[in-house]
């Protein structure tokens, strides 16, 4: 770039990025993207799972290695919002409570920390606390929020922090509607006051007035290995920006619009594993029966006097906003709630706190959630993952079958995933992780199924598939389903049962 | 009370000292058996207490937490998190006399004040459970006699040992029965029982005894494992200092390079260490790990004989009794040092150059584990035990240097092994200043400047020899080769 241009450019605000290469640890590179942002547009960047869209946007966030190009005009006060910047302030919140071999246990750092220390607007930070419904959460420790709670702590203090380019990637993933339209009314507030991207997986999700869209793409595997050969450098995957949209030019908008609403294939769920069968459950019970449920945190009371009853082969969908306990009913019947051991819980015949142990409720539960994801942060092969699902564990810790072994494998060439099931998990993207986790969910063909807001950070193809593939499972007679979501439009046919939790503090 | 282990003959000394041996899985074939529907009460809800009862009652198991009174009343933080996790909370008086097996799980120092006080409300042929033998082989605690006598102790921090069983696995632990206290002869089986409640037995276990639980753990916490550690960031950042090398990176290099280099340690153990350096580094690190061993050598037997005549804990008891004064002045003390107030830098370091240009910090964790290991094994401690307390434990405490440097090791670590610490230490700077002033920045800091990195084949194999056939070599690799066949499938 001559040097009359870069100087139009710092006038301008512009951003530019000239074949940037811009490579991540050994798990993704973004190649030669070439990309400018005016102050004036708004942006989304969508594409296919692993394609490169939070890479890109972290990339404007100055996070990743520059190898390559260049990335000029980026303004010093950037904010990203994204599922692995919060990811990692929740590892360092576990990281301190590792601190605690003092024989003490850390209480985490509270909310109120977290939104108000290195705060640039208090005043407008007050105020979104408000709006979120978090005020009564601010002593609260951060670790201790739900998934939905965690990401509004960040996006306050993202938009707080007054940046001057703001990223936000999947930011409506999580949100429950009322907090849904409060955010993007609020957004649209600021269109003119700061430059925003977005990386969105549901493109049906975008806002009005977002004025661009960019579209990436995964490289192609055999091109990939003659970069290889020649670069010699880079490993893990590479993603390219393969065309840039105008909204206004309703041609190309809507050909981008077919290219990501490609139909899903006929499906078939692997098999069971024959070798390994569970034990009977006594037909004349319920699988779970709550009676008068209640979780409480001092005087927060979370989850006040439920009475639920699942029957088998009754399949129920689990709705409610941020913060009315939806993922602690689930963990009361996981058995990773503590106070499960206080309440009245039958569970697959167990009476709960009578000398059961939880391998012994695990083993008829297939489980996939946002936490799940998060604790999952052993390093381990992606074929592994989906094994661990027979055992109940985070990461392998026994010898697999070759039967286990042939059932991954089927399930690895369903998700399209059959050349990585050595690679290491923690090296995929956030959604070609939960891809793994659901599958690891359904492979031992549990009596329940618990599927918690599973279709988070997956893109629209892969929605589709995973949709399908809950609709096969309830159409089968062996597993019952749990179902929690936001979308409305992400129905499953088959689901009858409604179960509606409302906030409680 | 008198010292338990002076008390006993030397055949009985030894005999006890010479127990220790890795368990088969099949061992565990009963699971929680032994344990199901009895009632297992904890005293103490710190990191261990709590996760330690969240995970029997996870295997399902009755436990519950008996507190003080005050600790109710005031509704203090032992309280919440027992009271938070859904476990009956209750005082002394009021669940100790129900129990039938009492977990004692407070910081050692409160052993003699806390058994007085529950021994005498627990029921008829009931179970004392330690997580350290310290208050029976060295307070010389006399258990009544129908009282059931265990050890169980996890190697790892509370919050582990709760994640580790989360994901469905564990960390290693090690068990004894005090046999002075197993009337009934259910003493192993409760204890294996425990194990099993905590997850332990999928990640190993250890059956050794009271006497070799306490002898081996002191001496390797305040010799190599913290002593010979803080003695060496300490000499090391000095020298750095007088060398003229950045303290930001003097810093970042010790606090994360102990690390570093014991993580090889871990893996293959000395010589797997050695082996991460190139071949005139190597012979290097070997020559100065020789010297150090000479000077160190009285040293590591003078700890050694202070541990098995009582000297050590005698001193240590007083220092309790006058309200910790040298305890608290050496904490003080290590708090002013330079390498402690000095901030790692913001520079990247390469994990092989962490072995590079810290040719010294590798020699002295040569020279401490060996001497360690030499010293225990001469005093009639058996290999496995010298092993597990020696070279396995380093890289966690050297993990502890890298998260907040000296500070965090001595508060991690118990005060027991923060005394002798500061003992070692206190002897080990003064022994090394001649050693010191002959020390330059190319084995620490700089690494070596060499044209070549030829060396003369006969001194190599040498070397080589010498590293591969030093006992400690020869168990840990045994050792290592269990856990390896339990460790995670990676």
């Amino acid at each position: 770039m001559d040097s009359l241009t870069r100087l139009d450019d710092i006038h301008q605000n512009r951003i530019r990025l000239s074949k940037a290469t811009v490579s991540f640890d050994d798990r993704f590179t973004l190649r030669e993207i070439d990309w400018t942002i005016t102050p004036e547009q708004h942006w989304v960047i969508t594409g296919p799972n692993g394609s490169g869209k939070s890479a890109l946007a972290a990339a404007l966030a100055g996070i990743g290695d520059i190898q390559g190009g260049s990335i000029q005009g980026l303004p010093n006060n950037v904010e990203i919002v994204s599922f692995e910047v919060q990811a990692e302030l929740i590892a360092q919140e576990l990281k301190k409570d590792d601190a605690d071999i003092m024989d003490v246990i850390s209480l985490g750092t509270p909310v109120s920390e977290m939104i108000f220390d290195h705060c640039q607007d208090t005043e407008l930070a007050q105020s979104l606390v408000e709006k979120f419904g978090l005020s009564t959460l601010l002593d609260r420790a951060f670790r201790k929020l739900s998934t939905g709670e965690t990401r509004k702590v960040m996006l306050i203090r993202a938009l707080a922090n007054k940046p001057d380019l703001l990223i936000l990637d999947e930011p409506f993933d999580g949100l429950d509607v009322d907090t849904l339209a409060m955010l993007q009314a609020h957004l649209a507030s600021l269109i003119d006051t700061v430059p925003m991207v977005m990386v969105l997986n549901r493109f049906d999700e975008m806002p009005d007035f977002i004025t661009h869209v960019a579209y990436l793409d995964k490289e192609r595997k055999d091109k990939e290995r003659g970069d290889r050969e020649r670069s010699g450098k880079q490993r893990g995957d590479k993603g390219r920006l393969k065309l840039t949209v105008d909204r206004q030019d309703d041609a190309a908008f809507n050909e981008l619009y077919q290219l990501l609403h490609l139909k899903t294939t006929d499906l078939s769920v692997p098999e069971a594993d024959p070798t390994n069968k569970l034990p009977a459950l006594d037909p004349s019970q319920p699988l779970v029966k709550l009676t008068q449920a209640t979780i409480q945190y001092g005087d927060t009371v979370i989850v006040d006097k439920l009475d639920w009853t699942i029957e088998r082969g009754q399949h129920w969908q689990l709705s409610g906003p941020n913060g009315s306990g939806k993922t602690c009913v689930l963990s009361l019947i996981t058995g990773d709630h503590p106070q499960c051991y206080t309440n009245d819980i039958l569970v697959f015949g167990f009476q709960r706190g009578n000398g059961e142990s939880i391998w012994q409720v695990k083993q008829f539960i297939g489980y996939v959630s946002t936490n799940l994801q998060w604790e999952y942060r052993v390093s381990t092969s992606c074929k592994n993952v989906i094994i661990s699902g027979f055992y109940d564990s985070i990461g392998m810790y026994t010898k697999s079958t070759d039967s286990q072994k042939k059932i991954a494998d089927q399930w690895l060439a369903l998700l399209g995933m059959q050349d990585r099931a050595d690679q290491p998990f923690n090296k995929l993207s956030y959604g070609d992780q939960r891809l793994l986790l659901i599958a690891r969910a359904m492979v031992k063909h549990p009596p329940l199924l618990i599927l918690d807001e599973p279709c988070l950070g997956l893109d629209d193809i892969n929605r589709q598939l995973v949709l399908a593939l809950i609709e096969k499972i309830c159409q089968g007679s062996e597993t019952t389903v749990l179902y929690v979501n936001h979308h409305a439009e992400d129905q499953i046919s088959g689901i009858e049962h409604y179960l509606a939790l409302e906030k409680n503090h | 009370m008198a010292n338990y282990f002076n008390t006993l003959p030397l055949r009985e000394q030894l005999a006890q000292l010479a127990q220790c041996r890795f368990m088969h899985t099949v061992e565990f074939a009963d699971g929680v058996e032994a344990l199901k529907g009895k009632k297992m009460v904890v005293i103490g809800c710190g990191a261990q207490g709590l996760n330690q009862g969240l995970n029997l009652r996870d295997s399902g198991l009755d436990v519950s937490y008996a507190l003080r009174p005050e600790a109710i009343e005031q509704k203090r933080q032992s309280w919440k998190n027992a009271s938070e996790n859904g476990f009956v909370v209750g005082t002394y008086q009021e669940l100790i006399p129900t129990a039938d097996v009492v977990l004692n799980l407070t910081p050692d120092k409160q052993h003699t004040s806390v058994v007085n006080a529950v021994m005498p409300l627990m029921k008829e042929g009931a179970c004392l459970s330690y997580s350290h033998g310290f208050n029976i082989v060295e307070e010389g605690m006399k258990i009544r006699d129908d009282l059931t006598v265990i050890m169980v102790a996890p190697k790892c921090p509370g919050s582990e040992v709760r994640a580790e069983y989360v994901r469905g696995f564990g960390v290693p632990t090690l068990i004894a029965v005090h046999e002075d206290n197993d009337p009934k002869g259910e003493g192993l089986a409760l204890a294996k029982a425990y194990a099993v409640g905590t997850g332990g037995h999928k990640a190993g276990v250890l059956m050794s005894s009271f006497i070799a639980e306490v002898k081996s753990d002191l001496m390797g916490e305040q010799t190599i494992l913290c002593g010979m550690l803080q003695t060496g960031s300490l000499l090391c950042f000095d020298k750095m200092i007088e060398e003229g090398i950045d303290p930001g990176y003097a810093s970042r290099l010790i606090q994360y390079g102990w690390e570093t280099v014991t993580e090889a340690l871990k893996y293959g153990g000395v010589t797997n260490m050695l082996d991460r350096l190139s071949n005139p580094a190597k012979i290097k690190a070997f020559d100065l790990s020789e010297e150090l061993k000479v000077i160190m050598r009285p040293l590591y037997n003078k700890h050694q004989d202070d541990i098995m005549s009582g000297h050590f804990s005698k001193t240590m008891m007083e220092d309790w009794a006058n309200d910790d004064a040298n305890l608290l002045k050496w904490r003080a003390e290590t708090a002013e040092t330079n390498f402690e107030k000095t901030p790692a830098g913001d520079v990247e370091i390469t994990e092989q150059e962490f072995f590079d240009n810290g040719i010294l910090m590798v020699a002295m964790v040569k020279a401490g584990v060996e001497l360690a290991f030499e010293t225990m094994t001469a005093a009639g401690i058996i290999a496995e035990s010298a092993y597990y307390e020696s070279l396995h434990e380093t890289p966690l405490i050297a993990n502890t240097i890298a998260r907040k440097k000296l500070y965090e090791m001595n508060a991690t670590i118990s005060d027991t092994a923060e005394y002798g610490c500061y003992l070692y230490n206190h002897a080990c700077v003064p022994l090394l200043a001649d050693f010191m002033k002959g020390i330059k920045s190319d084995v620490i800091g700089k690494g070596l400047s060499l044209d070549d990195n030829g060396v003369d084949n006969a001194r190599l194999i040498e070397v080589n020899t010498a590293l591969r056939s030093h006992p400690v070599e020869a168990v840990g690799s045994v050792l290592r080769g269990y856990m390896a066949d339990m460790k995670k499938i990676v």
